[in-house]
């Protein structure tokens, strides 16, 4: 439907076909769109829709981790731990702006993530059930992360693609902290490396998932990539996921879930066997094992929050009456 | 009450002192200072600010090289003048950058007085920003607020060196095999 040229696109979504063609036009010479600019209302809405999901999931995200900090095994792992869920509460904000530049108003996106209506990456409904998860969640799920982050660095909207370089920089400590910590104990003692198997063979699944359906089921995917904002497909990403992280596993002597896995020489590819979509579907509509509580803590510090939230009111209020 | 009322304001940053004063992202928040304690707990949780500047949006005069070229903007405005300061795009990828300072009595003019001093072509984008409504990072408080991020420097990715684990975990992997080779 999207290889088709410019005038049918513009008919379909009733858009003025010159000011479509122009937009294009600038697209292809590499410019950032910029908050202000003319852009297609599919445009706008598909980087609200992407952008403010990104947002929740960095926000959600503080949780699976953030429930560690307590119990972090030495001082060092702790300011780290402090330090890295700081960081996605400060991805969050970023990402809340940038979409706010584009008409969207902080209160609909919260809504619409406290009502349920809103997705946010499936990784983050699974349970932390051992020290090691915080090492998998930093190699692993920070690791699919920056792929996919560093692609959308070089989207087409500016503020958009400006945030995500902040956050590559800073996720790349995620990621390093998290191998850093595998590759120990995957060297440690018994109980450490069955900790470290333990703790892979649970996330290297909803991992692979993480970078969303196939591209045949992909149906946003050409809009999306014809216009800039992306410029990989998921299945592309997760290939590459695959290739980086398979030899490194196996390099720290541990067993990848997968007996399908195999490196194929023809492609240069790690081909890698098929992935449960019933669960991704599953845990997308609300059923993983921690949708509940997630959106319970959220829902909680929403409101543990609101009386912050009045007083900067009315302070400003009061202000400006003084004024 | 809920917080969508809150505008929205544009944040600057300089890295370092002889550093350019960069466009840096938005915060909203319920008032300017405010604005300015947000933009620095999300964008100096890494030791690269010296100071900070916020601005209301809605006060920024904005306009494209396209935009200028289709409708040049005035340079007379009623009124007295005040000091804007003007902030251009240089390159697509780039952040918007501090050019300079001009007087002018709207933010028209002040565009209209940028492009007369650092030429149209200096700019994919200009903004004129009024002085008058910029809150910049005192001073003073450089040490309370930067320096923190300084002393964490376990924030820096450089002091996990994987790569070189990584390799020698390799390395150790060929030596044990070629010793299991060897006992055959
Ligand atoms: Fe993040
Ligand atoms: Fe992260």
């Amino acid at each position: 439907m999207y290889g088709a040229d410019v005038e049918q696109i513009a008919i379909e979504l009733n858009e003025d076909p010159q000011k479509l063609a122009d937009f294009e036009a600038r697209i292809a010479r590499g410019e950032k769109i910029e908050p202000g600019d003319w852009m297609p209302t599919e445009y706008r809405r598909q980087l609200i829709r992407m952008i403010s999901q990104h947002a929740h999931s960095e926000v959600v995200g503080m949780l699976p981790e953030g429930a560690w900090i307590t119990r972090a095994p030495s001082l060092r792992r702790k300011l780290i731990l402090i330090a890295k869920v700081q960081d996605e509460a400060g991805h969050g904000q970023y990402l809340y702006h940038a979409a706010e530049t584009l008409g969207a108003t902080r209160e609909e996106m919260l809504d619409a993530l406290l009502s349920g209506k809103a997705k946010y990456s499936s990784i983050f409904n699974y349970h932390t059930t051992t020290w090691a998860d915080n090492g998998a969640i930093g190699w692993l799920v920070d690791g699919a992360a920056i792929l996919n982050q560093t692609m959308l660095a070089r989207c087409s909207y500016g503020p958009y693609s400006r945030a995500m370089v902040r956050i590559c920089m800073e996720e790349n400590f995620h990621r390093k902290q998290g191998q850093e910590m595998i590759i120990l104990y995957s060297q440690g003692t018994p109980t450490q490396r069955a900790m470290v198997q333990d703790a892979i063979t649970r996330w290297w699944w909803p991992t692979l998932m993480m970078f969303g359906p196939h591209d045949a089921d992909s149906p946003n995917s050409a809009l999306l990539i014809r216009w800039g904002i992306k410029t990989r497909t998921n299945d592309q990403l997760r290939q590459e996921f695959v290739n980086q992280l398979a030899p490194d596993l196996q390099a720290c002597g541990i067993q990848i879930p997968d007996p399908e896995l195999r490196y194929d020489e023809a492609s240069g590819n790690w081909l890698f066997g098929a992935i449960d979509w019933d669960e991704f579907w599953r845990v997308i509509k609300g059923d993983g094992p921690a949708n509940a509580e997630r959106m319970a803590a959220r829902r909680q510090a929403h409101e543990d929050g609101r009386w912050v939230r009045e007083a900067l009111s009315a302070y400003a209020a009061k202000s400006q009456v003084q004024l | 009450m809920n917080d969508t009322q809150w505008p929205r304001y544009e944040v600057f940053q300089q890295e370092a002192e002889g550093k350019p004063v960069l466009h840096n992202g938005t915060v909203h928040a319920a008032d300017i200072e405010l604005a300015l304690l947000n933009a620095r707990s999300v964008f100096a949780r890494r030791p690269d600010a010296t100071q900070m500047w916020v601005a209301p949006a809605e006060q920024i005069t904005s306009r494209t090289r396209e935009e200028l070229a289709a409708d040049p903007p005035a340079a007379e405005a009623a009124g007295a003048a005040e000091a804007y300061y003007i902030f251009g795009k240089l390159a697509e990828q780039a952040q918007a950058s501090l050019l300079g300072e001009v007087g002018a009595a709207s933010g028209e003019a002040a565009v209209a007085a940028a492009l007369a001093q650092f030429g149209a072509e200096a700019a994919l984008r200009w903004w004129a920003v009024p002085a008058a409504a910029v809150l910049k990072s005192d001073p003073a408080d450089a040490g309370p607020m930067f320096a923190p991020a300084r002393e964490k420097t376990y924030k820096d990715q450089a002091e996990y060196p994987v790569v070189t684990m990584m390799r020698q975990l390799r390395a150790k992997a060929n030596t044990n095999h070629k010793d299991t080779e060897n006992t055959k």
